[in-house]
Order: C-alpha cells, then structure tokens, then sequence
C-alpha cells in the first residue's frame, strides 16, 4: 500500500509537470499582450517597458524557468490584470464560493441521482423507470444556465421566494445549487440504473436470492456496492469540474468564485494567472483520481492496490 | 441494522470524494470565514453611519484597480473619481469645476506653458494631514516613473509636460518632471508645449495628488484593500470584497462635504445583464444599465432613460492592408463603402436604443467654439447611407480598378455583439454593392487588436473615446504616421491642420477650433473612415435617483459627488 502510494505520488508529480510545462508554452503562443487591452492608447515604449518589468522581455525558456522557480518557492507571481494583486491570494479568495456550492450540488446531486437510478432499476419498466429516466435525459440534455435563468426568473423575480443572486448567507446558494446539481444528478441516475440493472441479472444476486437472502440484504449489501464503481469513476472529475466553479452559473447568480476567473484570464492574456489557475485545476485533478483509485479498493476488495507488478 | 450501515458507507464515501478531493479548499472556507466576519463587523459600522441615503448600483466586473496610475479600464476610473479629487473635477455632464485648485485663481503664462495653480488651504486626507502643492509633485512623478509602469503615464505626460519624455525614455530622473511647489499650496506645471485643454487633461487619475508617506509605507499593497487607499474625495471606500463589490461611505473630511448629499453608495458586481436587471426590478439596485436586447422591452417605462456619450464608431478601411492596398486607396471605393450599410440597421441590430446614425468622427454636443459657443459638430451628409450614390461610386471604382468581383474581409471579435457586427455589415455590404463578397473573421479581442496594429487587416469598426475634452482627442488619431492611424490615412493639407492646432493656433482658440473642423471635414471628404454611430446608454433608474442623468464625456462616467437620492 505505502509502495503503492509513492508511486503514485511521483506519478502524480510528473503529471503536474508536464501540465505545468504544456501550459506555460502553449500560453506564450497566444496572440495579444496582457498590457494592450485598451486599443491604441499605451506607447510602444510605455508596452516594452512594461514587458521588461514583468520580465515577458526574456527568452521564453528563461520566464518557464522563472516561473518554475518561482512556484517551488510558493510565488505564483502578481496578476496583470487586476494590479499588483498575488495570484495565490485571488485564487484562495475565490475558490472558498465555488468549492461550496460544487460540493453542495455535487453531494445533494450524487444522493439524489443514485436514489433515482436505483428506483428505476428495481421498478424496471413500470412508471417510475419511465419518468426517472426522463428526468435523467433532461437534465443531462439541458444546460444548466436554462435552468438558472428558469429558477432565477419564477423563484426568484416572479414569486420572489429566493434572492435573485449575490453570496451573502445559505439561503443564496439555493438556487445556484439547485441549478448546478442537475447535471450530476441525472449522470448518476443513469450509470446508477444501467449498471444496477446488469447486477440485479447477474449470477450471484441470483444465487442469494435462492438462498432466501432478504431482498432489502440483496440490494444494499450485494447489489449497490458493485453498482457504485462506474458512479464512482464519473464522480471523480465531475468533482473538479464542480468545485473549480461554473462560468455561466456563477456570473447568473452573482457568485465571487473561480470559474470565471479562469476565463477571463485567458481573454486578457494574464499569463500568471491562467498559470494559477491551471496548476489549481490539474492538482485537484490527480488528487481526486488518487482518491478514486483507492476508493475502488474500499468498495471492491477484489480491485488490489499493489505496487509494481505481480 | 446492516442495511443502514450500507447507507452510511454510501454518505461517507461521498462526503469522502467531495472532502477529500478540496483539501486545499476546507482551509480556503475558514479564511473565507474569517474575512466574512470581519466585513460583517465593518457592514454593520457603516450601516450605523449610513442612512438612508445609500445608492445601489452594480457594476460589470470587480474593480481591476485603485492605484491611480495604474487605471485603464472605466470601472477603475470610475471609482478612484469617487475617492479621490485632483486639482479639478467634472461637474455632470463634463463642465470642469474648481477640486483641490480654485479654478478661478489659477494663473496660465501668456507662452501658455506655465500654469500656476492655487490649492484650497482646507482640503485634507481622510487621516486629517493637508493635501498640499507637494502631494501633486509627488504624485505626478509617480505617474512618470518608468518604474511604476504607469499605463496611461507616457501616454499623457510625454511631449507635454517638460522633460516627461525623457523621464520615460530613462535619460533622466522623475524627480526632474516640471512640476514644482513653491509653498504648500502653489503647484506649478511647466509644459514643453501649449495644451490649450489642459483644464480638461488635468482630470485624469494620473495627475492626482498622492500621499507619499502613506503610498510608501503600503509599498507593494497600496490600494489593493479599502484599509491601503488614503482617500481625499467625496467618498471613503469601507468595504471591498473581490468579484462580489464594495461600499463606500461619505468622506466626512472631505473639504467639500456639505455639498455631498449621499451617505454612502453600495455597489455589487453583477456581470450577467440579465441578473443585473432582475435584480433591478426586485429592487435590490437602484438603476441599472440595459444591454442590447433588454432596451426594446423597457423603452415604454418611465424609468427609462439615454445618455448621450461623446463616442463615435466607425469602419475602417485599411489602406495598407496586404492585398487589397490598392482597392482601399481608390477614393470611388471608399465613398461606396461608406454609404453603403444602413447605419440604423446597425444601431438596431448592435445596441437597439436611440444612439444617433452619424456621418461625422467628432462627436456632437463635445467641444463648443469658444467665441460663439456653437457646436463644433454642424453635420454633414457626405457620407450618409445612400444607396444609389454608393453604386454609383463603386461603378466609378470598378471602372478605374477593372475588376467585377472583390472579396474583402472583415474583423471583429468573438462575442456575441461582435459577431452580430460583422453580420450586419456582410449583409449590408454585399446586398448594395454588387459584385463585393464580405468574409467575416472573428477573433478574440486581443487578437484583433494585434491585428489591427499591425494593419493586418481590410475592414474592422472601431470607436474613440476621448481622454480629455478636445476635438483633437479625435482628429490627431489619423495624421500621417499617427501611432493610432492604423487606417493607413495620409493628407497633407490635415496633418498641416493638425500640426498648427498643436503649435502656432495653441493660443488661439477660435482659430484653432476652425483649423481642427476643417480637417475633420478633410477627413470626411476623404472618406478615410466611414462613420456609423454616435453612441447612447440606455438605463433604468428609480425616479428617486437625481444627479446621475448625463454621463461625463471623457474620464470617469458619472460625477457621484452631485448623485442624491429624493424619496
């Protein structure tokens, strides 16, 4: 296990950076400079002087290993965009609003996404298979911005039960919430069908059932746990793409988090903070696929986790 | 039993995912925590402060930054306006009015390169020390210290104020800007050139004064929090919370106070127009400003308003485009192009309020003749949309070029309203003039500015906002070789127009302003551009908002030292 989890760990940080790397010189061909966003009103000069400030005068090798430097010493570097503010305090400034409500849609989403699905498998073919399954399509057809400007506009405007957005206390995060959890919800209750269905058909259900194994023992105990793995494998990124925020969601509902960040930086060429943001991205990422693997183990012991070969 | 052990190990494992997968996130929600609870405190400060005289308005993205010399973007400017004050300030609609210097008193040499400007002995910084002549010294040699990398510095302070140009180009020290403090509350600026407009140029957020103490001792974090801006306007900044607003209360030291009626001002940042107007109609904002489609279903309402802006758009034909340089020189072919496209149809399409179809470059109801007070802006049709002049001019083109078909590209961006621009010229284009193919190449912002910067690039719209209250903000764009022209424009007749508006007319104000309408008119006759519109702002406003109905023509929008609230 400890083997297993160095191995890992090095992995994981060879991942990072090649991600790290591809980023960086995939950014510098970019079109456009970070400083001349206004149309024609800085000098060429004033546009050099600035480059040499922020050492963009350099070969490009040199600035990738400035920067390289730079993050094991834990500097991310200033944005360019918004002056002088370090990277690494925007980030930590956004990231704690859409972390929330990834995580509230994500749980409330997955619960009730794996309870529908189960539903609809042991009620195979009768109406409420049908009308899960329609949920399911819908919500992974529809973006989740339609759902947004729907709740917005009845919940919110119309009957004014729920503010219509800004981060203030919990109950402005119901709505993003509620938009935002669809998705997951409907995922889950697809996988959480199909992959039901085949265990509930499966030999060994069929074996405990001829033992007079109880129905309620054959479903959670024998058929859920082997239901959850492809659940589990999809909940992982989903998970990063959650709690990273949500361009459309968060600028509907006023939320101060980090998925628009992300995009906005790129648009303005603020190198170090498309950086930031990336590095943030890819580390959640492996983490998260860390924890999956493992997770793999807990809920199937016949999935091993061992180091080097067999 | 075993059945609800299951179900625990299902929520465990969840929570386990979303938990463990936001490690670094669980310790970003306990700061986040913390920094709530202390702007908790300081909300319910200021709300004890704060009576009811609060405006609620929203803006389109958080503030970029407060640094005044830092500032390139109308949120930033917006708001350094409201907290601080420089040596004037813009009255409501643009009139500029005494700030920190008495307007009245201040002296100007008869070589017009020497003002003298006499500071107001009761203004001072909201931690109570005067703001004196040597603030302004200190706070314009930041603005032209190369090492700040101020944006707009050089491009303001070169060529204008003596040895500014040398300052940037590193020859000498910032210390040696001409600027000078005989007494705590006399400044003097010594200019290398005439700038008849300097009342007007002094406006910019690179010519505040700047607490030098203070601004040194925040070094690396000034003006990034409410508590490293040392405010001396109207409004002291209380509260800013990143991407989601700000709060600022009435500056109680503020030499001017009486006359500042709000108590405070309340600004969310809300970046989806539709949010921003659901909002407005649930009465959490007090006005708000429509975007495009929104304008055509709240025209009818009482609240609703336009503001005129002293911006022009206009297509640009590139002369010294790669391939199709010699089309684009052919006068017969520009005239074609310009009066080909319903301007209407553009403004209906793009902003779908009332900005005004223009057949001019400087804008109207801008700058006045300072001896009859007329308009510098008196129209002119030669290149209004008509279509039967236009085909006429591109048969005349077509005979002397020899071509029957041409394909011309057009540049825009990748938004949404920069698409539906190069739609609406495609058509508008190709359904006139006959034989002319328009393919639109959309890209990113940064991108087209590139492009056009390189003049790499036929056909593209563009706009001009002015940074101070002069047609020659306007006209000096196209002279020859002009860092701006990105036209490719070159008369001789204008640039010698523009040439003596900036020396031997400077102290000439109505031959100046004759000279830079005539060469407006060359630039007209000329069709080096093809002008569209004259832009509007359409806005809804609570009927109790008062002092916010006219948007400044240059710098900050709105002067929210005159806004009150009348319920």
């Amino acid at each position: 296990m400890a083997k297993y989890l160095i191995q890992r760990i090095i992995y994981m940080i060879i991942t990072l950076l090649i991600i790290i790397s591809a980023t960086f010189f995939l950014m510098k061909i970019m079109p456009g400079s970070p400083f001349n966003n206004l149309g024609g009103k800085i000098t060429p000069e004033q546009q050099a002087f600035l480059e040499e400030k922020y050492g963009l005068d350099e070969p490009v090798p040199v600035q990738y290993f400035n920067y390289i430097t730079g993050v094991f010493q834990g500097d991310f570097g200033v944005s360019f965009q918004y002056e002088n503010r370090p990277v690494s305090q925007m980030i930590l400034d956004r990231i704690g609003p859409s972390a929330e409500l990834g995580a509230q849609a994500l749980i409330i989403g997955a619960i009730l996404g794996i309870i529908l699905g189960m539903i609809a498998a042991i009620k195979h073919n009768t109406w409420l298979d049908y009308s899960s399954n329609i949920i399911a399509v819908i919500g992974i057809s529809i973006p989740s911005f339609v759902f947004a400007g729907l709740l917005q506009y009845y919940l919110a405007v119309k009957w004014q039960i729920f503010p219509v957005s800004f981060w203030e206390s919990p109950i402005h995060t119901v709505l993003p919430t509620i938009a935002l959890m669809i998705f997951p919800m409907a995922i889950c209750a697809r996988f959480m069908r199909t992959e039901m269905l085949e265990v509930l058909g499966s030999d060994y259900i069929e074996l405990a059932r001829a033992k007079g194994v109880s129905n309620n023992s054959i479903m959670f105990k024998h058929a859920l746990r082997n239901a959850l793995i492809p659940v589990i494998t999809v909940l992982g990124p989903m998970t990063v793409s959650l709690m990273t925020g949500t361009l459309v969601i968060e600028q509907i509902f006023a939320v101060p988090g980090i998925g628009e960040q992300f995009v906005t930086s790129i648009n303005t060429n603020d190198y170090p903070v498309i950086m930031g943001t990336t590095i943030l991205f890819a580390v959640l990422f492996v983490v998260v696929i860390l924890i999956v693997d493992l997770l793999y183990g807990l809920i199937d012991p016949r999935i091993r986790i061992t180091g080097g070969k067999e | 039993m075993k059945n609800k052990n299951w179900l625990l190990f299902l929520l465990v494992s969840l929570v386990a995912i979303t938990l463990a997968a936001c490690s670094t996130g669980g310790t970003d929600n306990n700061t986040e925590e913390q920094e709530q609870s202390s702007e908790g405190e300081e909300t319910t400060e200021t709300s004890e402060t704060q009576g009811e005289k609060v405006l609620r308005i929203s803006a389109t993205s958080d503030i970029p930054t407060m640094d005044p010399i830092m500032t390139e973007d109308n949120v930033s400017t917006q708001w350094i306006d409201t907290v601080y004050e420089g040596l004037y300030r813009q009255a409501p609609g643009g009139e500029i009015v005494s700030g920190i210097a008495k307007k009245e008193e201040t002296e100007v040499s008869e070589d017009g390169l020497t003002y003298t400007f006499h500071l107001r002995e009761d203004a001072t910084w909201a931690n109570g020390d005067p703001v004196t002549a040597q603030d302004f010294v200190y706070g314009w040699q930041r603005a032209a210290n190369p090492a700040n990398g101020s944006f707009y510095g050089n491009y303001l302070m070169s060529g204008k104020i003596k040895n500014a140009e040398q300052i940037f180009a590193e020859e000498l020290a910032p210390e040696e800007l001409g600027v000078s403090a005989p007494d705590d509350y006399t400044f003097v600026v010594e200019l290398e050139t005439p700038v008849p407009y300097f009342d007007s140029y002094v406006i910019n957020s690179n010519f505040l004064p700047a607490h030098k103490e203070f601004v040194e001792e925040q070094g690396d974090n000034f003006s990034l929090t409410p508590d490293s801006i040392l405010a001396n306007g109207p409004y002291k900044m209380t509260s800013w919370k990143a991407e989601e607003g700000w709060e600022l209360v009435k500056n109680e030291t503020y030499w001017d106070a009486e006359n500042v009626a709000l108590d405070g001002i309340s600004v969310k940042v809300l970046k989806d127009a539709d949010t921003r107007l659901s909002n407005y109609e649930t009465g959490n904002i007090d006005r708000v400003t429509l975007s495009g489609s929104q304008v055509k279903d709240n025209q009818t309402s009482p609240e609703f308003g336009s503001l005129s802006e002293a911006s022009t758009f206009y297509m640009k034909m590139n002369q010294e485009s790669a391939e199709k340089s010699e089309y684009m020189q052919n006068y017969n072919f520009r005239m074609a192009l310009a009066k080909a496209f319903d301007k209407q149809a553009y403004i209906d399409v793009v902003y779908g309020n009332d900005s005004i179809p223009a057949n001019y470059f400087v804008p109207a109801e801008f700058v006045e003749h300072p001896e009859t007070g007329e308009d510098f802006q008196q129209g002119s049709d030669l290149l209004a949309y008509d279509v039967e002049a236009a085909k006429e001019y591109w048969t005349k083109a077509k005979e002397e070029l020899g071509f029957e078909e041409v394909t011309l590209s057009f540049l825009s961006g990748d938004t949404d309203v920069a698409k539906s621009i190069s739609e609406v010229m495609k058509t508008e284009l190709e359904k006139n003039l006959e034989g002319l193919s328009i393919e639109t190449v959309n890209v990113p912002w940064a991108q087209q500015l590139d492009l056009m910067r390189e003049k790499n690039y036929e056909l593209a719209v563009s706009g001009w906002i002015p940074d101070y209250k002069d047609a020659v903000s306007f006209i000096d764009i196209f002279v020859t070789g002009g860092e701006n022209n990105d036209v490719g424009y070159s008369n001789e007749e204008y640039d010698a127009l523009v040439k003596a508006a900036k020396t031997e007319l400077a102290l000439q104000p109505a031959e100046r302003f004759e000279a830079l309408q005539q060469a407006e008119q060359i630039l007209l006759e000329d069709a080096a551009i093809a002008p569209i519109l004259q832009r509007k702002t359409s806005v809804l406003a609570k009927n109790y908002v008062k002092g916010l109905d006219q948007l400044n023509p240059f710098s900050n929008n709105y002067s929210f030292k005159y806004a009150d609230i009348q319920k």
